[in-house]
């Protein structure tokens, strides 16, 4: 019952803390760019910014299914959290993602078309990593439920292929450069959130933060039970992420997807292989 | 006992009466004929599946194997007619070698006179398929009491159609409950030559051709049905024609070849590469066909077979051959998939990579399998069978045939939008049905990955990839046609015919309350009839943290009920939701004030589909290698 009540308010404190890591994220690019950067809280700021602006939408349908968006990706954040299965975890994410890219379609807005094709082909890019990689979770430790891939030994030691391959997609999922083709602002303005604002972007703005969550948590998985080196990960991966992001040009959506296919994706590979015939 | 005999035979004979009364009666009559006659049959399905307590065999006169031998050769005679009317030479050739192969057959049955028993047996799967056979194909029906009657064509061959459909719907429920295989082959050809006068209904060039392609393929099927009952026979330890009996002995036997050879059948008519065309080829026919051919019947047979040959090749080179192709076609058919543009074309191609995943979980044979592969063979159904119809309307209504031409569509029909929507969603995303046959295959695979090590993780990693590829597929179609300017922002319902519309929300709610009643489902519906398929009981429990165990995997409801909530659920809102006092803007456009005609990106992977082909032949190939050796 006590764990229950813990792992609820993980749950209900997970948009607060994705939003935090969002302010540390973007504290810690400024810093590698030689800036000041804002507030460690800017994206607070930003949130009550935006709930006080006018209400304006394109049509109530677009509007209404960017709220679903974020309400979705918190249902798998939260099923994440009380250590469901890791599949069924990828898939309502995917869910999420469906809803966003949804909204994206149905407007008639170019860009937000636009940015909605290159989102669908983003899943294409990373899904069969991820469900490559809960596979491979499931050959070492026996389980496909979260609850107890984080009760064993570190993954990490068993499967470092399936990780690097983890990291190498992990830029396609949160939009990072150099694959940030779905919402690369240059090109196509934010992609399929361009037409979303006020309190309803505000709701993809927090689902992002959600993702964070998301993203790290399973980054966190690889250190099993060992707690210190989950976070050890999850700080790594930070740092890398944001040094990548940094540091590359945006790549075209098709040599994304020759990257996830020809690199990430026969890395995860692999390592299947090899803990199977070990 | 007595009395539930009785109800199958009505399933049998039913159909083909009622196609009788329409050819004679007018119209209206006929329309009310039909109508009682599926709810008929729904409601005898429903009967029996409820009050079934254990499998029981029909009995039926000695003169009926006379009977369906005569059957039998008249098919031939009428196959080789076709063939020197449309100066086919293939189809020729395969009646020729059908015909030697029977005269063998006959001739050896003259030995083994007393090898022969009950001709019908009737267990859960066979219930389980009346169910969808009758429920779906009798919405089918309906609707294209309606459909053909806007067809181009004199008003007899619009009897002549409803009353193929309808015997066609009998000779279904015939397939899945015949024992013998004498009998088997012979329902097996009626499905073949329905297809045949399906496909061929416009009458134009393309449609014979391809119903000569769809009469040959599936002849290819029919060869291998005799050459499995010619095994059989001559093959000491098996000397029987009964399904059964050929399934509980090939452990003792331990030669698989006539099992085989009604693999070879069940994957030829379940559209497997390289014989995925002639379900492609289909196409040409009136929409209510492709509706029946791929949601509810013919391809079913497919998983039906492999389903009851299950129990006998799991783990078998043979199964490993079946498990190979299947996963191999899953992944195949949905990158062809993504070159389509035609609607229709690009569910067929959808249709042939689903049934690649429902065969390959039938061959895998475990409990948890066997359950996920019912759940697809169900919901796939009618979900397809709701995409389908709704085809029919794009054609009849919005003239639409290519899925490019539908940008416009959310506003001219709303409702038509969402069904599609709800379709392509139902066979992708939690928490409906076919996702969940996608999700449970997945961790089935990786749960065998230990035993078979490299040939599984090959084809779970293209379920893994097929899969993406699919709702990058369905993501592409939903996007030309869920988009509405900011002008309209209140949805008006567009109006179609009662019976099209009342069929396609009959089926709408039939994918909601297989969504809600799910859990209730896999306890009492899919468990025991997966224990009936392996013969031996498949555990489906609750479990204290709300979920349900099948066999080694677990089901959790509360997710499933979130996952409810926040799609069908908010999909649906989403359609009426109205914001007030919130201020509208036009879409942002650049400053560019231009009409955009909206697109998707283009995948050129038509190029790639002669090399599938190609591999799918090899995997055949294999099938038959494997058993022999």
């Amino acid at each position: 019952m006590q764990s229950i009540i813990i792992l609820s308010i993980l749950v209900l404190l997970a948009p607060l803390v994705g939003g935090l890591v969002y302010g540390i994220e973007r504290k810690v690019k400024a810093r590698m760019q030689n800036r000041m950067g804002p507030n460690i809280l800017q994206p607070f700021y930003d949130f009550f910014k935006l709930a006080d602006k006018r209400l304006v939408m394109v049509h109530s349908t677009h509007a209404f299914l960017g709220v679903m968006h974020f309400i979705s990706i918190w249902v798998a954040v939260a099923v994440l959290i009380f250590g469901g299965d890791l599949i069924l975890v990828i898939f309502l994410h995917l869910l999420s993602t469906a809803l966003l890219i949804m909204g994206g379609f149905s407007t008639r807005s170019i860009f937000s078309h636009l940015g909605a094709n290159r989102t669908a082909i983003s899943i294409l890019a990373y899904e069969p990593v991820l469900i490559i990689m809960a596979v491979s979770i499931y050959a070492v430790n026996g389980s496909f439920q979260i609850s107890s891939i984080i009760g064993s030994e570190p993954l990490l030691y068993k499967m470092p292929l399936t990780f690097i391959a983890l990291l190498l997609i992990l830029p396609i999922k949160l939009k990072k450069s150099p694959f940030d083709v779905a919402e690369a602002h240059q090109e196509i303005a934010g992609g399929a959130e361009i037409e979303y604002s006020g309190i309803f972007f505000e709701a993809i703005y927090t689902a992002k933060w959600l993702d964070y969550i998301f993203v790290y948590a399973l980054v966190f998985l690889f250190g099993g039970s060992n707690y210190l080196l989950g976070a050890g990960l999850v700080v790594g991966t930070f740092i890398y992420l944001n040094a990548l992001d940094n540091s590359s040009a945006r790549v075209d959506y098709r040599q994304m997807l020759k990257f996830s296919y020809f690199v990430a994706l026969p890395v995860a590979f692999i390592n299947l292989l090899i803990t199977l015939f070990n | 006992m007595r009395s539930l005999q009785l109800l199958v035979l009505s399933l049998f004979a039913l159909p083909p009466i009622a196609g009788l009364l329409l050819l004679i009666l007018p119209k209206v009559l006929g329309r009310i004929v039909t109508i009682l006659s599926v709810v008929a049959l729904s409601a005898i399905s429903v009967y029996l599946f409820v009050n079934f307590d254990k499998p029981f065999q029909i009995l039926i006169p000695g003169y009926s194997d006379k009977a369906v031998m005569i059957a039998d050769v008249l098919l031939l005679a009428y196959f080789a007619f076709i063939a020197i009317k449309r100066k086919s030479v293939l189809v020729g050739l395969l009646t020729i070698g059908q015909a030697i192969a029977l005269g063998y057959l006959i001739k050896l049955l003259g030995n083994h006179e007393g090898g022969i028993h009950a001709q019908f047996y009737v267990d859960r799967l066979s219930l389980f398929m009346f169910l969808l056979i009758n429920i779906v194909s009798g919405i089918i029906a309906t609707y294209s009491l309606q459909y053909i009657d806007e067809e181009d064509c004199s008003p007899y061959r619009k009897k002549f159609f409803m009353f193929t459909m309808l015997w066609f719907i009998g000779v279904m429920n015939l397939v899945v409950s015949a024992d013998n295989l004498e009998y088997f082959f012979l329902f097996f050809e009626l499905t073949t030559l329905a297809s045949y006068i399906f496909i061929s209904f416009r009458k134009d060039k393309e449609s014979v051709t391809n119903a000569l392609r769809a009469l040959w393929m599936n002849q290819i099927g029919g060869i291998a049905i005799l050459g499995a009952m010619i095994f059989s026979l001559s093959t000491i330890g098996y000397e029987t024609l009964s399904f059964q009996t050929l399934v509980t002995s090939a452990h003792t036997v331990g030669l698989l070849l006539p099992l085989a050879l009604l693999a070879v059948a069940a994957l030829i008519k379940g559209a497997q590469m390289p014989f995925s065309s002639w379900l492609l080829g289909a196409m040409v026919a009136p929409t209510p066909v492709s509706a029946l051919l791929h949601s509810s019947t013919m391809v079913k047979i497919a998983p039906f077979i492999i389903l009851r040959l299950a129990p006998a090749i799991k783990g078998t080179h043979l199964s490993l051959a079946i498990i190979a192709l299947t996963g191999f076609v899953f992944l195949a058919a949905a990158i062809s998939a993504l070159a389509q543009d035609n609607f229709k074309r690009i569910l067929a191609f959808s249709t042939v990579s689903l049934l690649g995943l429902m065969i390959l979980m039938a061959a895998i044979g475990t409990q948890t399998a066997i359950v996920t592969s019912l759940i697809l063979i169900l919901f796939h159904g009618i979900s397809k069978c709701m995409l389908f119809l709704n085809a029919g309307v794009l054609e009849k209504k919005f003239h639409l045939k290519s899925a490019l031409d539908m940008d416009k569509l959310a506003e001219s029909g709303p409702f038509t939008s969402f069904i599609v929507c709800i379709g392509f969603i139902s066979l992708m995303l939690p928490p409906f049905g076919a996702f969940i046959g996608k999700w449970f295959s997945i961790e089935i695979l990786g749960s065998t990955l230990r035993e078979t090590r490299g040939l599984t993780a090959l084809v779970m990693l293209a379920i893994a990839c097929g899969g993406a590829v699919l709702s990058l597929l369905y993501f592409k179609v939903m996007g030309l046609l869920i988009a509405r300017s900011g002008e309209k922002d209140k949805v008006t319902f567009e109006t179609t015919h009662p019976l099209y519309n009342i069929n396609l929300v009959l089926l709408l709610s039939l994918i909601l309350a297989g969504v809600i009643c799910l859990p209730f489902l896999l306890i009492g519906y899919f468990g025991p009839v997966a224990s009936d398929v392996l013969g031996s009981a498949v555990a489906v429990d609750v479990q204290s943290n709300f979920s349900i165990s099948i066999g080694n995997m677990s089901f959790p409801v509360i997710p499933m009920i979130l996952a409810f909530l926040v799609l069908p659920v908010s999909l649906f809102i989403s359609l009426f939701v109205r914001f007030k006092k919130v201020d509208r803007v036009k879409e942002y456009a650049c400053g560019e004030k231009i009409d955009y005609k909206f697109n998707s990106f283009y995948f050129d992977t038509e190029f790639l589909l002669p090399y599938f082909k190609a591999v799918g032949l090899v995997f055949f190939a294999l099938i038959i290698i494997l058993t022999v050796i």
